[in-house]
């Protein structure tokens, strides 16, 4: 009975692990953006005592200016986040949800919506490293274009999130990269803010 | 000595419960003659938290037409910081038997607490190539635009709503395209027709 179930067991593993193979694959033909296979990052940032919100809009693709971009360009992304760490600190994992937006049609698929899982969260290890006011979080999703794709599993890290002052627009900034698609910027709508753990997100 | 510490704390827990967000989005909302149609809505708990509503496409024939509708909003409640955002987008918009259309409409509503202040805004609120009575509307639209929709109605462009006593509450709606119905004959409204629409509020 026990032999019986363990094959059982067993087999149910191997079929899981096919299918989930299987998936991969459906999701790894998708151009310019990278789909399954990889694990995002989770090395470099330091355990974070805190928590993430935030909305809005970015269009300028620097931390220069947040002006809105021309109407014909369509060059801009929105997005909504809550993110923070879930244990005890290491291991740097975390919990949450991203959204996030880009309309220009000269992006990947002709534009995309992006619906992320959060599975880490740490501090910051790029050029804002040692910021305080930043956090660092990623995981994976689900890419749908607007040209009809869809492709699941797709790697994400928001390389920094960064809550500079209130108002957020003008302030605070933040990096994205899904797959190999990057964006990043201050906000020109919309805000971020860093939170206390013990609130309840 | 223990009872003041569980005092305190008991205060404390109390002024972070007092404080609450709200926020709210939804891509269309048509009412024709009492008849009511939605696109998904995404409704923050007063707690805070996330939550979103999508679409691929949306469509009530002579009212509105929209592709890849997106709502989302977030926030959280601190007593150190405590906000809200919400943004609502939707594309290929077509209003009013086309009397309106855009690429890209998209609402932005903020409200927040920082440590010493708080405030509301709906910057980054926009049109995308807004088309009006088939002319083009090449300029950011000022809040509360008024515009005739001959056989219509009349629309409101860039509605904003802020609420809140600005000390301890503070709150904002934007409704980008807030189509009115009239009758041709009474001028009485016959329905309406809201696209893009973003709320958001903190109060403590």
């Amino acid at each position: 009975m026990n032999k019986g179930r363990h094959l059982s067991l067993a087999l149910g593993a191997i079929a899981a692990i096919l299918v989930a193979v299987a998936c991969q694959d459906t999701a790894s033909s998708p151009g310019s953006i990278t789909a399954g296979g990889f694990p995002p990052p989770k090395g470099g940032g330091g355990c974070a005592n805190f928590r993430l919100t935030g909305g809005g809009r970015i269009d300028q693709r620097d931390h220069l200016g947040f002006a809105k971009s021309t109407p014909e360009s369509h060059d801009f992304a929105t997005f909504g986040f809550q993110a923070r760490p879930t244990s005890a600190c290491p291991p740097t994992d975390g919990s949450g949800n991203l959204e996030w937006q880009e309309h220009n049609p000269a992006e990947f698929g002709g534009g995309f919506s992006f619906h992320g899982t959060v599975t880490f969260f740490t501090t910051t290890n790029d050029e804002t490293a040692g910021d305080s006011r930043c956090g660092r979080f990623g995981g994976f999703g689900r890419v749908k274009t607007r040209d009809g794709q869809t492709f699941d599993n797709v790697p994400f890290e928001v390389r920094h999130a960064c809550d500079v002052d209130e108002p957020g627009v003008g302030n605070d900034h933040i990096a994205i990269t899904i797959g190999v698609y990057s964006r990043h910027g201050i906000l020109s709508g919309g805000n971020i803010q860093q939170h206390r753990l013990t609130g309840n997100i | 000595m223990a009872l003041k510490i569980l005092s305190a704390l008991t205060l404390l827990a109390g002024a972070v419960q007092a404080q609450s967000v709200t926020g709210n989005a939804f891509g269309t909302y048509v009412n024709v003659a009492g008849i009511v149609s939605q696109s998904p809505v995404a409704s923050l708990p007063s707690t805070g938290g996330m939550a979103t509503g999508q679409a691929d496409a949306f469509s009530v024939a002579g009212a509105v037409d929209g592709r890849w509708l997106n709502a989302v909003t977030t926030g959280a409640v601190d007593n150190k910081k405590t906000g809200a955002q919400s943004t609502s987008e939707v594309e290929n918009v077509s209003a009013a038997g086309g009397a309106i259309t855009a690429d890209i409409v998209t609402a932005v509503a903020t409200s927040y607490f920082g440590q010493f202040t708080g405030g509301n805004d709906a910057t980054g609120s926009g049109f995308t190539n807004l088309v009006v009575n088939g002319v083009p509307v090449t300029t950011d639209v000022a809040p509360n635009t008024q515009v005739a929709l001959p056989g219509v109605g009349y629309a409101v462009l860039n509605e904003q709503v802020p609420s809140g006593d600005g000390v301890t509450s503070w709150g904002m709606t934007v409704n980008m395209i807030h189509v009115v119905l009239q009758d041709a004959l009474t001028g009485l409204t016959t329905g309406e027709v809201i696209i893009g629409s973003a709320s958001s509020s903190v109060s403590r």
